[in-house]
Formats: C-alpha cells, sequence, structure tokens
C-alpha cells in the first residue's frame, strides 16, 4: 500500500510479539494483494482489466470488500466513493502541467465515475462496469479494512495493549497506554511536525486523517504550488481546495478511513446528517492558512458524538 | 568516485566509435587514486584510448573460438587498437566460423604454432579448464602477454605453476573474470567499503539453472584430433578429465567477487554434491553445495544446480545494515526508517511517561522507492556484463607494457577455491587452503 506499517505491543514477552509481528506482516501482504490495484496479477487490476467487458466474478474476499465499500457509498450519500480514478487522473496529468481541465473534460470524466455505474448481480456474485473508463480504487479504504482485520485478529491472540499504525494516516489501539487511561494521539501540524494541534484519546478505537498536503512526498520536497494527496470531491468533480485536513476517531478503522475521505468532500452544514448514520464518531477538521510566509493551523470544525 | 562510477554504466559501449569514446570517460573514473588503492587491476584503464596508427596497434592470437571465444572475439572486434591476427582451434567448423569473421587473420590448429608466429604480442585462451596451464606456460615461454578465461587452472598444482611462472616476467597476465571490471559490481564494492551494510557477516550466492548444460553435438564424421570423441570434446564441461563441472565453470565467477569483497581467501571449506537429476552419463555433479570459512569467522555460503531455475543467479552480501543483491545491483537497508512517533511512543512506554505523540496526519508515503523496494547500484545496466571493459585492459596493459596489479592474485584465490569445493565434496571432508600457496 506504498507506506509503512508500525506496530507496537505492550505488556506481552517479546518471542511472542515477534511472532505476532510475523502473522500480522503475513495478513497485511495478504490484504495488499487482494487491494492493490497495481499488482496485476492481483484480483482488483483483474476486475479493472475485464469488468466494462463481461461481468467478473472476483475472489470472495474482493467481493465482500466491494459490498462493504457499496455500503457506505449509500451511507454517506455518494461522498465516499471508490470510482473516483479517472477524474483523480484527470486532475493529476493537468495539474502536473501546471493547467485546470476543461469543464467538458470534467463532465465527461465524471460520466465515468460513480458507484452508480458499478452493478452488482447479488446472487452470481458478478460486478460489471457501465463504462469502459472505469476503474476501482480502493487507496481510501484498504488501510482501514487492514487495520481492523489486524486489529481483530490480535485482540483474538489475547493482546490487550497495542497501538497500529498505517503510515500515521491510519492508526487503530487496543486497550489503553500502559501508562495512562487511554493512548493519546496527536495531530501534527503538517508544516511543524513537532507540533500537536489536537489531541485524540482513543481507547479500543481507531484514528484515520486524510487531507491535501504542501509537499510533493514522492521528490521529498515541496512542490511548486502543486497539492499532493488530491482529494476529488465526487460532487463537482474537482479537488478540494487549500491545505486541510480531517481527522475522524471511531470504534471501526474501516469507519475512521472512510469518514476522513467522505467528510472532508462535504459542505459543514451537511456533515452533522451524514454522521446521524454513524455512532461514537468524533472528528475535527484542520485548516491551514498562509500568514507570513507560514502557515497556521486553524481548528475549522469539530465533532463530537 | 562514488558520482563517478555510477555513471560508467549509463554509456553503451556499441560499436567501435562508441567504444572509443566509452573508454575516453572510463580512463577518467579509472585515473581516481581511490579506486585504485582498492581496484589496482583498473589501472590500465587510465590510459587514453589509443588511436588507428599501427604503431599503437597491440596484435592478439585467440586460442579456442568456441561459445565463449566468440563473445571475446565479438569485443576485441570492437576495441581501440588492437588487431585480431590469428585465430587457433583444434575444430575445425570452430576454426572456420571464427575465420570467416576477422579479415587477415591466420587460422591454427595446433596453438604452439601459433605461439611461433612472429609479432604476436598476446594470445587469449578460451578453451577446456585441464588445457589452460599448458597454454599459460607455454605463452609466457613464448614470451606473450597472457588472458585466460576463468576458471584458473584444473589442479592446485597448475595455480601454482601458472602464478610462478609469472612472478617477475613483466608480462601481462589477465584472468576472465569479468566482473571485476563490472560498473554494477565496482558499485556494490564501493558501498559495501563505504560501509552502507555494515561489516560483511555473510555472503550467499548460487547460480541455478535449468537444462542439462549440453551443445549439441553434429553427426561426428571423420576425427582426426586426440580426442576420444566429439561429444567429449564439445560437452567438456560434463566430463571430469576436462573440468570440475559447476564449481570452476560458475561458481569460480562468485568465489571471486567473494575473495575480492571480504579482501582474503577462504581458510577451508566443506560442501556436498552429487548426480541427482542428469543421470545421463555425465561425470560432473549436477548440484553443488558448498560452505567456505574465512579467517575472520565469516563464510560464503555456495550453491549451484541445474534442475531448477527459479532463484536465477545472484550474490548476496549480507552487513548488520543491510544486504547487496550484486547481479540484479540492488541494495536493501535492513531497518527501513522507523516513523519519527512510533520512536517517540515507544521510548515513553519504557521510561513510564504518558504523553501524546504528534503522529497523526496524511499518509507517509516512501519518499524514494528504495525505502520498501530496495535501490539500484547503477543508473542503467548494459548488455556488457564487464567483458567489454576488460579486453580493453588487457589491450591496454598490452601497450604499456605493465603487468596488471592484483589480478593473479584474484586469479589464484577464485581458482585455489572452486579447486577446494570441488575436492571437499569428492573427498567428502573438509578442505583447508594449501599451506604455503604462493599467490
Amino acid at each position: 500500500m506504498n507506506t509503512r506499517f508500525s506496530v507496537v505491543l505492550a505488556g506481552i514477552d517479546a518471542e511472542k510479539a515477534e511472532a505476532l509481528a510475523a502473522a500480522v506482516e503475513r495478513e497485511l501482504r495478504a490484504q495488499e494483494r487482494t487491494m492493490s490495484r497495481f499488482d496485476v496479477e492481483g484480483p482488483l487490476a483483474e476486475l479493472n482489466r475485464r469488468a466494462a467487458k463481461e461481468a467478473v466474478e472476483p475472489p470472495e474476499e474482493l467481493w465482500e470488500i466491494l459490498l462493504l465499500c457499496r455500503d457506505y457509498w449509500e451511507r454517506t450519500g455518494g461522498a465516499f466513493d471508490i470510482t473516483l480514478w479517472p477524474l483523480n487522473r484527470l486532475w493529476r496529468e493537468h495539474l502536473e502541467q501546471g493547467e485546470e481541465p476543461a469543464e467538458e473534460t470534467i463532465a465527461e470524466a465524471k460520466q465515468q465515475t460513480g458507484m452508480e455505474r458499478v452493478h452488482f448481480n447479488e446472487a452470481a456474485h458478478t460486478v460489471r462496469f457501465e463504462n469502459p473508463e472505469m476503474s476501482v480504487d480502493l487507496g481510501g479504504f484498504g488501510k482501514g479494512f487492514a487495520l481492523e482485520r489486524v486489529a481483530g485478529n490480535l485482540r483474538a491472540q489475547g493482546v490487550e495493549q497495542a497501538f497500529l499504525s498505517f503510515g500515521e494516516s491510519s492508526i487503530a489501539v487496543l486497550g489503553s497506554h500502559p501508562h495512562g487511561p487511554a493512548w493519546p494521539v496527536g495531530i501534527a501540524d503538517m508544516f511543524h511536525p513537532t507540533r500537536t494541534v489536537h489531541t485524540f484519546h482513543l481507547k479500543n478505537a481507531s484514528l484515520s486523517s486524510s487531507g491535501t498536503a504542501p509537499f510533493n512526498r514522492m521528490e521529498g520536497r515541496r512542490a511548486q504550488g502543486q497539492i499532493i494527496g488530491q482529494i476529488i470531491d465526487p460532487g463537482s468533480g474537482r479537488p478540494i481546495e487549500g491545505y486541510r485536513t480531517m481527522s475522524v476517531a471511531s470504534p471501526s478503522a474501516m469507519e475512521a478511513e472512510v469518514l476522513s475521505t467522505a467528510l472532508l468532500v462535504t459542505p459543514e452544514r451537511e456533515r452533522a446528517a451524514l454522521l446521524s448514520g454513524f455512532s461514537r464518531i468524533s472528528a475535527v477538521e484542520i485548516v491551514y492558512q498562509p500568514h507570513e510566509g507560514d502557515f497556521i493551523p486553524r481548528i475549522q470544525w469539530q465533532y463530537e458524538l | 568516485m562514488n558520482s563517478e562510477s555510477s555513471s560508467l554504466s549509463s554509456l553503451e559501449p556499441a560499436g567501435r566509435a562508441q567504444r572509443r569514446e566509452f573508454l575516453k570517460r572510463l580512463a577518467f573514473v579509472a585515473g581516481s587514486s581511490a579506486l585504485l588503492a582498492d581496484l589496482p587491476w583498473w589501472s590500465p584503464l587510465r590510459a587514453a584510448p589509443a588511436g588507428d596508427s599501427p604503431a599503437d596497434r597491440v596484435r592478439v592470437g585467440l586460442i579456442g573460438v568456441g561459445i565463449r571465444g566468440n563473445a571475446l572475439l565479438a569485443n576485441l572486434l570492437k576495441t581501440p587498437g588492437v588487431e585480431v591476427a590469428a585465430l587457433c582451434d583444434d575444430y575445425a567448423p570452430h576454426l572456420q566460423a571464427g575465420l570467416a569473421k576477422v579479415k587477415g587473420a591466420k587460422g591454427f590448429a595446433d596453438y604452439r604454432q601459433m605461439l611461433d608466429m612472429p609479432g604476436l604480442d598476446g594470445v587469449l585462451i578460451a578453451t577446456p579448464l585441464y588445457l589452460h596451464a599448458r597454454m599459460c606456460l607455454d605463452a609466457f615461454s613464448a614470451g606473450k602477454h597472457v588472458f585466460c578465461e576463468k576458471s584458473l587452472a584444473y589442479t592446485i598444482e597448475e595455480c601454482q605453476a601458472i602464478a610462478d611462472a609469472h612472478r617477475g616476467s613483466r608480462k601481462v597476465f589477465q584472468i576472465g573474470h569479468q566482473r571485476m571490471f563490472s560498473p554494477a559490481f565496482l558499485r556494490a564494492f564501493e558501498l559495501v567499503r563505504d560501509g552502507r551494510i555494515g561489516p560483511i557477516t555473510q555472503i550467499r550466492a548460487y547460480w541455478h539453472r535449468n537444462g542439462d548444460w549440453r551443445n549439441p553435438v553434429p553427426n561426428p564424421g571423420p576425427d582426426p584430433s586426440p580426442f576420444p570423441s566429439l561429444e567429449r570434446r564439445l560437452n567438456w564441461r560434463l566430463y571430469l578429465a576436462y573440468s570440475r563441472g559447476l564449481m570452476t565453470e560458475l561458481a569460480s565467477h562468485h568465489m571471486q567477487v567473494a575473495n575480492w569483497f571480504l579482501a582474503a581467501h577462504p581458510v577451508s571449506c566443506a560442501g556436498y554434491g552429487s548426480i541427482n537429476y542428469w543421470k545421463d552419463g555425465r561425470e560432473v555433479y549436477d548440484n553443488v553445495n558448498v560452505v567456505y570459512r574465512y579467517a575472520n569467522g565469516t563464510h560464503v555460503i555456495y550453491d549451484s544446480l541445474i534442475s531448477n531455475r527459479f532463484y536465477g543467479l545472484e550474490i548476496q552480501v549480507m552487513g548488520p545494515k543491510g544486504t547487496i543483491e550484486a547481479e540484479t545491483g540492488r541494495i536493501f537497508a535492513e531497518d527501513p526508517p522507523p516513523a519519527p512517533g512510533i520512536v517517540q511512543l515507544v521510548n515513553g512506554i519504557e521510561r513510564g511517561f504518558f504523553d501524546a505523540v504528534p503522529i497523526g496526519g496524511p499518509s507517509w508515503v516512501p519518499e524514494l522507492k528504495k525505502d520498501t523496494k530496495g535501490s539500484t547500484l547503477v543508473r542503467e545496466r548494459t548488455s556488457d556484463d564487464g567483458t567489454a571493459i576488460s579486453m580493453a585492459a588487457f589491450v591496454n596493459a598490452i601497450r604499456a607494457g605493465e603487468p596488471i596489479p592484483g589480478m593473479m592474485e584474484q586469479a589464484c584465490r577464485s581458482g585455489v577455491s572452486v579447486l577446494m569445493g570441488h575436492a571437499s565434496m569428492e573427498q567428502q571432508q573438509k578442505i583447508a587452503w594449501p599451506e604455503g600457496f604462493r599467490e
């Protein structure tokens, strides 16, 4: 999934911890094979290659994942959508050239996206795309899904205290910090990473952050006026503007992952309604505003239920 | 020399003109004192490539125009300032095919007659292993510079005899271990020397193929040679009278690299070999497994088989900080950089602190692919595995009339190492480095 995975296991002996860590790695590699669109031999790449031409029966695990994604798409009113790849590609290609795509090109790409254009045959367990350019991308779902599996497996193995982090954007904890009532997790100021903007206290919970960053992380340098980690609003077909992050805590790693993106593309006034279908969610949106050559973080929106 | 050596690979020595350009660039790199301190055998490459004037021309003869001989020939024909004046092979079809490629070359069936040919500066020997020693010794006696294909010789005594004959002769001697001149291996060596993987704690090398390792044998017809049969002549690698099989013909390359990187020869080895698949009358093992021990406690683990090619060929140089896979040209860090917040979190837990760790944010992705998939040692791989540069080194050394420093040591160390491995498998016991051997 092109990131690092860290696992901290507390209160168990080193030998058992190493065996558990190895099992976690095996699980994650299997998950990656299922969900990667870049593994040409993997089931998702095969689905993307074939599903516009014929009904494809994905392996059971991928089928379940696609059903979950459809469910979340419905529950977020379309804000969470795994079919936005054509829009993502369009914007990336244009922004790299320093230009915006034309309105009609955006409209055209929008016709190639949308979960409503993915047809599920529940009886046959097959999937078919309505449009030849369509493509499923599990980048905004896979980490949460995998984390939920891993956390569940560790719990089943009797682990009571653990801290799991997927590239720092998706975190799950078991139990509480060995020296306190919860695991305190700070959201770092992305311009001054040692500073904390907001702290979540997690106990048997997960935290996911999505957002746009001013850095070209693939190249390790600041991009020229370019926003990396672009997030497309499926409604407008345009990337969200500015430097902003949405961090969501939930008992479910999957839900935290889904909601961090969905809330970011949902207008503030509609967010509470969206969240009424979920429980025990807390969320914080941080917006970075330019100020005297620097960027200052501000909590733009906050939700606790 | 870091940046320079990695830029070597971006130049592809295609034709003769391109190769001259390439060698001109190479001369700058080879002139670096840091490089020559560790790789003295690069010194002939300091010289600018020769022009086309007859005075610059080095005249060489090639003994053995088989598969490897043809590879050497193809490279010689592109090397500036060299004339292939003679070809020798006692198998007429190979000799005729060779002569068709080289205008004006004289053909010989007997290498001793070729050595008597006036005006020949040096010879290249690409013949079956058991012939190497007598041909090297005869060539030295005839006052010729010598390039000999690996492995050095058929017995340890013959290795010693070649080294003794060469010592003090002022003749150029070069062994056909082209990895000594491969930019990818050079870069790997630099990384090891610069401590990128820490001290070498183990080297594991393997060469796996899937095939019978046979050359097709045409309908023999009249065969006047002293060989018993055409089968044994063309498939000499399969018979113990001519070769030691996988050890001398394949393993010697990786043993040369291991000895080079460890700057030592093994003190002992132990191994097993057998014929467990290709039971077709061959005499050499179709699978070999040997562990070499070095004085500092480092081990080199070598295995080779010709009944499975899944893992291909590789030499893995391992240390506490990383692994280098030199054949595919990659380096892997042992520990990917930990997330800063995670380090802080673990420190806090261990010291009894309960602190929030600023860790959450948009996803971390590797800054470079190397963080997850290893990074490449040289920017581009060329089709040359070092053979082209080896030929230039040999020709330059002859022109300069200077022996190539460090070369005989490399030849002896790998040559003896593989013979030790063979002896260990044959005798089923531990074999020590020959006491008193003089490289």
